[in-house]
């Protein structure tokens, strides 16, 4: 039997790195559940992100917050742009896992040009360091990443729940014809909701580029798990999709402590099923 | 791999042609450049896909052997021609590009993808047709059952017994030989089967392996294996890595605060691990290094320049020549040397011909006469020092003044 | 009394179909009317012409003098004109509360006015919409209407499908809409004689025109025309 320090270091990085799927969830979890649109390429947006700033740090030395400051924006105009191009060529869900696809597979070749298929890792100072509670360590960047995440899913909750764009967009999303009979322009609001998806890549973005390793085709490898979290959090939820990708992240790592590591990839279809099944009532 | 990956990759090919013009450039001195109808030799990499990181690198490889076989002789005086395509890192794609390359295009001779997996499929159909296939990263010998099939790289018929044997005898050699051993493994089939003939080696030998673990490829999160490693602090840390994993498992560690004493990786991406502040003294597998005495070998010396200087062109972040960039070279001087001895560019003759000769590429000679066409094992260890990796194992290899550190 | 909507020469339909041919009437402000009708004679179309759904083919609207003819469903909103759909279709995910916020604009209907008349839903707020039964789902309907402080509400059928005893309650609430409060109102109704006592003038559809213009206290005085066209002065 692990030890209770094990477990807890265990728990502590699984929950911490599910952080990062729940921040990915997020941006795709809004679109999806808001605006009908599965987008793929989320991914792909969060890996240009990521590059950006990898290169911004190694090329001119510029600190990742302010890489963030200045990519954020720029994904909010690509996922404004992005959204043009779904209202002018009348794109439904299924068009849209499948345009999405296209753009993802073009944003990976294309940073596979730039920045060829080998290897990339930002090396920061921060990357190491860690906190120490009682037996425990708290690494800092991934405590960072969960409180931003926490933050973005808690303050974007709220909006969808308190503001009236939010309940119009939630409207909207239900029933379009009806909402747009009560005056409800959703075209307008889901151009915001289409850029701030993208913004949430940015943020995403950034985080991959300290904490994990940069590869063309890893664009593809959080597409499983984040797919599960999104559903497991419900589409259109953010705060769901953060507690979903804790929980999935503390999942995996307990599985991998207490089990054997390869049976990461299984947790997360895993508790998928289980909670479709059950269908708890708190969901 | 990561679910979504196959069933999303796109089917792309690029179709390579280098050679032609790469030949008029090379000035051919004192003899007569290759004229004539070209010799096309057809073969894929993984040059899309999460095989990709190390297929650029073989490209790089192969570009230069064409353009310096091309300035000597070519094959039978006939300029080369290297048809390279794309299999996306996938053996079903390797697989019919291979029957298309032989049936379609119709080239003369194949050079064998990269990786196992698409070696394997790409073996399938050399076998098919009876073309002899040079591959120099089939990390399991036994699996190459095709007698036309040859290996460039030295790994021995065995290699999951001598070189567990080799890293033994370097540990023994520490002033406190390592009584514990952690093995930690992907389970990416090569890594695997030697994480596996480690443990019995190490057994054997009276090692005690408390923690072995193997994690899927593709594992995004180290930190509970960290845990679990931090917690058995074994006297010696063997990573049976590809990739970055190596990284992101010490980076774990430290933000565990604890270090492994004295630590090994199987195949890592070697310039993120060596520049790493967590790649201090970790040992690493390899063949060969860009230093003596292996740069006396053959072509050597011009090999690195060039890889220098191309894969600086092309982006790369780590552009010092290592031992896998060699195994593409070798695989063309091998088959520079098979073809121009047969005389000819039958595969039977070709075969039969490197069965019955050594040939003595970057790796040093090379003979194709034991078990699964292999010959003798020639692993080597490399540590990271100063942020470069340079041989330290077995001592005769050692860079001039360069000792193994135990720490 | 100032005029509030014309229709002029409307015909209007869905697709290729003509459902509605040369559909003219007033109406003017504070006045609520009756539309009649047998089963699909076009009462739902014209409630879709005015919100701008439909498919027209000729004529023009206007509301308070201004051309709204052109205009999208979600102008024609923001321009004053609230719907009670058949189906009520209520947004099922948010709650009673959110249904009437989302689509809230300022004016004289408040939260606390709409939950002032339909008291049920203040003690329903916190729960979806969906879980709602048929009548109080109508009346989230109506309030949802009101809260974007129309100038003109329209209601399509709005007791089909409930209990006496709802429906008693709801005719309660849009008698103090249409008599106590002047709200300017259409509603459609197979029953005449549920929507006669409280709307001031009635219409009756027969094969998508106009075949009966009366005040609503004649028909009520003299049901005679109405069975002519009806067939039954309603159930």
């Amino acid at each position: 039997m692990p030890s209770a320090t094990l477990l807890g270091q265990a728990l502590i990085s699984g929950v911490l790195a599910g952080g990062l799927y729940g921040l990915l969830a997020m941006g795709l979890s809004l679109s999806w559940g808001l605006l009908r649109l599965v987008n793929l390429s989320h991914f792909a947006l969060a890996f240009l992100a990521a590059y950006l700033v990898y290169e911004l740090g190694t090329s001119y030395h510029v600190a990742p917050w302010w890489s963030a400051a200045m990519i954020v924006p720029a994904m909010f105009g690509i996922g404004v742009a992005q959204h043009w191009l779904f209202d002018k060529f009348r794109v439904n869900e299924l068009a849209s896992l499948l345009i999405t696809f296209s753009f993802a597979v073009i944003l990976e070749v294309g940073i596979q040009l730039y920045w060829t298929a080998d290897f990339r890792r930002y090396e920061t100072e921060y990357s190491t360091k860690s906190i120490k509670a009682g037996a425990f360590f708290i690494p800092v960047l991934d405590l960072t990443l969960c409180i931003v995440a926490g933050l973005l899913a808690w303050g974007t909750w709220l909006w969808l729940r308190r503001t009236y764009v939010g309940k119009a967009l939630r409207a909207a999303a239900e029933d379009p014809g009806i909402a747009a009979a009560y005056g409800v322009d959703h075209k307008r609001l889901a151009y915001l909701l289409s850029g701030i998806g993208a913004g949430y890549a940015g943020i995403a973005g950034t985080f991959i580029a300290l904490i994990a390793t940069l590869a063309p085709a890893e664009i593809w490898a959080y597409l499983g798990v984040v797919f599960a979290v999104v559903i497991i959090g419900r589409l259109g939820n953010p705060l769901g999709a953060l507690l979903a990708g804790l929980l999935i992240g503390a999942s995996e790592s307990l599985a991998m402590a207490v089990l054997a590591p390869a049976w990461a990839p299984v947790v997360s279809f895993s508790v998928l099923i289980v909670i479709l099944l059950w269908d708890p009532e708190w969901l | 791999m990561v679910e979504g990956k196959g069933a999303w990759r796109r089917r792309r090919v690029l179709a390579g042609m280098m050679g032609g013009a790469a030949a008029l450039a090379t000035p051919a001195i004192g003899r007569a450049a290759p004229s004539g109808k070209p010799v096309r030799v057809g073969g894929t990499l993984s040059l899309t896909g999460f095989l990709a990181q190390t297929a650029v690198i073989h490209k790089i490889s192969a570009e230069i052997m064409v353009e310096e076989i091309n300035g000597r002789n070519g094959f039978l005086g006939r300029p080369v021609e290297y048809v390279l395509l794309d299999d996306q890192s996938k053996p079903e794609v390797a697989r019919s590009l291979y029957e298309k390359l032989i049936t379609v295009d119709k080239v003369d001779l194949i050079q064998g993808p990269y990786a196992t997996a698409p070696i394997l499929a790409a073996m399938g159909v050399a076998q098919r047709y009876g073309k002899v296939m040079i591959q120099s990263s089939m990390g399991i010998p036994k699996l190459q059952t095709y007698d036309r099939a040859f290996p460039a790289t030295p790994f021995g018929s065995e290699p999951n017994v001598t070189y567990p044997n080799v890293i033994l005898d370097c540990l023994a050699t520490f002033p406190t030989p390592p009584r514990t051993m952690a093995i930690l493994t992907s389970k990416f089939p090569s890594a695997q089967f030697m994480a596996l003939g480690m443990k019995e080696q190490a057994e054997k030998r009276g090692v005690k392996v408390p923690l072995y673990l193997e994690y899927e490829s593709g594992n995004r999160d180290f930190g509970a294996m960290a845990a679990r490693v931090k917690e058995g602090n074994a006297d010696f840390l063997w990573v049976g890595s590809l990739g970055l994993e190596s990284n992101l498992l010490l980076e774990a560690l430290r933000k565990l605060d604890y270090r492994p004493k004295n630590h090994f990786h199987l195949y890592p991406a070697p310039g993120p691990l060596a520049v790493s502040p967590d790649g201090d003294k970790a040992l690493c597998s390899t063949f060969l290094e860009p230093d003596e005495p292996f740069m006396s070998r053959p072509g050597m010396k011009r090999l690195a320049a060039e890889f220098k200087e191309k894969a600086t062109k092309a982006n790369l972040p780590y552009t010092t020549i290592d031992a896998q960039a060699c195994g593409m070279a070798a695989e063309w001087q091998i088959l520079e040397a098979a073809v121009n001895g047969a005389g000819s560019l039958d595969d039977a003759k070709i075969a039969a011909w490197l069965k019955k000769n050594k040939v003595t590429t970057v790796y040093g000679p090379t003979r194709f006469d034991g078990p699964y066409n292999h010959g003798d094992a020639a692993q080597l260890i490399k540590q990271v020092q100063n942020k470069e990796w340079k041989v330290v194992w077995p001592k005769e290899f050692a860079a001039p003044g360069v000792k193994l550190i135990a720490s | 009394m100032a005029e509030l909507l014309a229709v002029s020469g409307l015909s209007a339909g869905y697709g290729r179909a003509v459902v509605l041919s040369d559909v003219a009437f007033r109406l003017g402000e504070g006045e609520a009317l009756a539309v009649l009708g047998r089963n699909g004679v076009g009462k739902t179309t014209l409630i879709d012409s005015l919100i701008g759904v439909t498919r027209r083919f000729a004529g023009s609207l206007t509301l308070g003098g201004r051309e709204i003819t052109a205009l999208s469903p979600e102008a024609r909103a923001a321009a004053g004109i609230g719907w009670v759909p058949q189906e009520r279709n209520i947004f099922g995910s948010l709650t009673v509360q959110e249904n009437i916020t989302a689509v809230a604009r300022p004016g004289r209907w408040t939260l606390d006015r709409i939950y002032g008349l339909f008291p049920r839903l203040r003690q329903r707020r916190n729960q979806s919409g969906g879980s709602l039964s048929g009548g109080e789902q109508q009346m989230l309907a109506i309030g949802r209407a009101l809260a974007l402080n129309p100038r003109l509400l329209l209601l399509d059928e709005p007791t089909e499908g409930l209990a006496p005893i709802v429906i008693e309650e709801l005719l309660r609430a849009l008698r103090r809409l249409f008599v106590e409060d002047r709200m300017a109102g259409i509603v459609v109704e197979q029953h005449a004689h549920k929507v006669l006592p409280i709307t001031d003038r009635a219409i009756v559809l027969d094969r998508g025109r106009i075949v009966l213009e009366a005040s609503s206290g004649s028909l009520l005085a003299d049901p005679a025309p109405l069975e002519r066209h009806l067939g039954v002065t309603g159930g």
